[in-house]
């Protein structure tokens, strides 16, 4: 048998191949058709489902609610977007976004980690709005308006080389890229480390008994989560030739949250499915009244007070249900005991 | 411009400007710090009422109702809006392991949609209602328009009022109790959960109130309570979270802050001079200036 939180994350892998193979559907009918609309759309929804991914990353596994993530999705988006004007290199703009939001989390972990709870969700936000509002005063930076003329850049992958302007080839770059970001944190939540985060969401006092460092395991999924963030947000420029200070206000940051929520805490996957839910929602209410608000406000709602897990939790079960009358062989031992996963299993059972 | 004059036109009405601002933002606080304190909840829709406040009395305003009347009619009808988002909202999930996300997310959606009612209900538009008290008065030398002077006395005395029924009453004694041990409270014959319902009307309320308050200065449309709460959730922070003297004292010394920050480098700096404040006091002292409502 395994233990949950593999068989949970089986589960939530079944949900990515379905993920993407509707994405690959998406791609190859946008490609037949010559629907351009649509795929760039859902090359946004995408990217902004790796910002999404990083909240989840932290509410999900840390259990530290950051109301501030855009900040570190602005940043990556900036530096892309600078690297694209000096030098249009595709590995070089990503390179540069990745170290500096490696910097960048680095010292807002440093900030944020000092403490829990409200405070962590406050002080999240608090350091967006701070950077924020320094971007929209930075001249240099092209202040409120942002900065535009970004060119459009060939992507060079060995012998091949991909427009960013094509929307079926950029398209099927950024689902690869999210997919891999998808992947490398389920990965890591599957290690080690990953059952310290989980134990340390079920029961904070008790980890260090077991000789974890606390605030080690925090930082690391900080500095973990704005990484993901900064890279999601270094293909945003790409995507459509701008930047601007709204990249990195409250409100992209609560539409990533929402998209988490929507979507189900704490499974990954949900937060690129509630992204992608949120843009066809918009998209779908958007078309016959402006005030979509109100119905996602109200949808949001519902999730958080009544399905705690979002979407994901109610397909999921029985999804894992399905996956373990498929494999009655593998009952076999799970991680040899695996204490954190143990304190997370106990904590979470009792009441 | 010699420096009595730079003291006399200058620095001393933006001095008194940031007072004014300063009442404004304590009176937004301090119904969010008596909720926090209270009940340990989050509520990130506390600007959202503020909003309704004001749009409620500029539409009753405009049917002919004076200010001084909404300035108790608007508090009163907070009330049951308060005790419906409450029982509705909060109560639910109240009990939930992780009471603060879960509630700081509820009410995170209940803010979206008020925002967008509002927007349906009034327009999208800026609207200002006409000054209630009109005119300027000359004190010592300094030119003051007589609202402002008017919502600092005002100001001051719901804060002296809050803090009286708190501290000093027997029903003060009861909320205070309820916050700090539920059980036990319930147990002496508090009746808890009337008492939370009512310390969450009495904090939306008191943002109605600010609303009401502040309509004829800082004008009224749909996503003033996101540009204000910021401002409120710095002062809570700063202050200590659920301490109302914290929430007095940080709300002025912040303002002072950003008046004196516009002043001396420039306007566009103060939002992050002051959110600037707001991290370093988080970083070096995360309790904040004073301890909580119910473990005073």
């Amino acid at each position: 048998m395994h233990d949950r939180l593999t068989q949970s994350m089986r589960a939530s892998h079944l949900l990515a191949l379905l993920f993407v193979l509707a994405a690959l559907g998406l791609a190859a009918m946008g490609a037949a058709t010559g629907d351009t609309f649509y795929l760039r759309l859902g090359t946004e929804a995408l990217i902004f489902a790796g910002l999404a991914l990083s909240v989840d990353l932290l509410l999900g596994y840390s259990g530290a609610l950051s109301l501030g993530q855009a900040l570190y999705f602005g940043i990556g988006a900036y530096v892309s977007a600078l690297t694209l004007m000096k030098l249009p290199s595709f590995w070089l703009a990503m390179g540069a976004a990745f170290l500096a939001t490696l910097i960048a989390a680095v010292i807002g972990g440093l900030i944020a980690n000092r403490v829990r709870g409200v405070y962590f969700a406050l002080i999240t936000f608090g350091l967006a709005q701070v950077m924020a509002k320094v971007v929209y005063n930075t001249r240099e930076l092209g202040a409120s308006d942002g900065m535009i003329g970004i060119p459009v850049i060939e992507i060079g992958l060995g012998p091949f080389t991909v427009s960013a302007g094509s929307p079926v080839g950029f398209f099927l770059i950024v689902l690869a890229i999210i997919m891999a970001l998808y992947a490398l944190t389920a990965y890591l939540l599957d290690t080690p480390f990953g059952r310290v985060l989980t134990a340390l969401k079920a029961n904070e006092k008790r980890v260090p008994f077991l000789g974890y460092s606390v605030w080690r395991a925090r930082m690391a999924a900080y500095v973990l989560a704005g990484v993901i963030a900064g890279l999601s947000g270094a293909l945003y420029p790409m995507l459509r030739g701008f930047v601007s200070p709204e990249l990195m206000f409250f409100a992209t940051s609560g539409n990533a949250v929402i998209s988490v929520v929507l979507g189900g805490v704490g499974t990954l996957i949900g937060a690129i499915y509630g992204s992608v839910l949120l843009v066809i929602l918009k998209s779908i209410i958007g078309s016959w009244t402006e005030h979509h608000l109100i119905v996602i406000g109200l949808l949001f709602m519902l999730c958080v007070m009544f399905l705690p897990k979002g979407l994901v939790g109610v397909v999921r079960p029985a999804i894992e249900t399905w996956l373990s009358r498929r494999r009655p062989a593998a009952v076999a031992m799970a991680a040899p005991a695996d204490l954190p996963a143990i304190v997370a299993e106990t904590a979470r059972t009792s009441p | 411009m010699t420096p009595v004059d730079y003291l006399q036109f200058v620095l001393a009405p933006q001095v008194v400007n940031g007072l004014a601002l300063g009442v404004a933002v304590v009176l937004v606080a301090l119904g969010l710090t008596i909720i926090f304190g209270m009940l340990d909840v989050i509520n990130m829709s506390h600007g959202e009422f503020y909003a309704i406040g004001a749009y409620a009395a500029l539409a009753l305003g405009a049917a002919g109702i004076g200010f001084w009347f909404l300035l108790v009619l608007v508090p009163v009808l907070m009330i049951p809006l308060g005790m419906a988002a409450e029982r509705l909202l909060i109560r639910p999930v109240f009990d939930t392991r992780d009471r603060h996300v879960t509630t700081l997310l509820v009410t995170f959606g209940l803010g979206l949609i008020v925002e967008d009612v509002l927007k349906i209900v009034f327009g999208a538009n800026t609207q200002r209602p006409p000054t209630p008290i009109p005119g300027a008065t000359e004190i010592f030398g300094i030119i003051l328009p007589n609202y402002r002077i008017f919502l600092i006395l005002v100001g001051a005395a719901i804060v002296l009022g809050v803090a009286f029924v708190v501290y000093k009453t027997r029903l003060g004694a009861m909320v205070r109790a309820a916050a700090f041990d539920r059980n036990m409270a319930a147990s002496l014959g508090v009746p808890v959960s009337l008492v939370y319902a009512g310390t969450f009307a009495f904090g939306v309320s008191l943002a109605g109130l600010a609303g009401v308050l502040l309509a004829p200065i800082y004008s009224v449309f749909p996503t003033m309570g996101r540009d204000f709460i910021l401002l409120a959730f710095t002062v809570v922070i700063v202050g200590g979270m659920g301490s109302i003297w914290g929430a007095v004292v940080a709300g002025l010394l912040l303002t002072q802050v950003q008046a004196l920050a516009s002043l001396v480098i420039s306007p566009v700096w103060t939002d992050p001079i002051v959110f600037g404040t707001m991290v370093a006091f988080l970083v070096f002292r995360p309790q904040g200036l004073f301890g909580r409502l119910g473990h005073a």
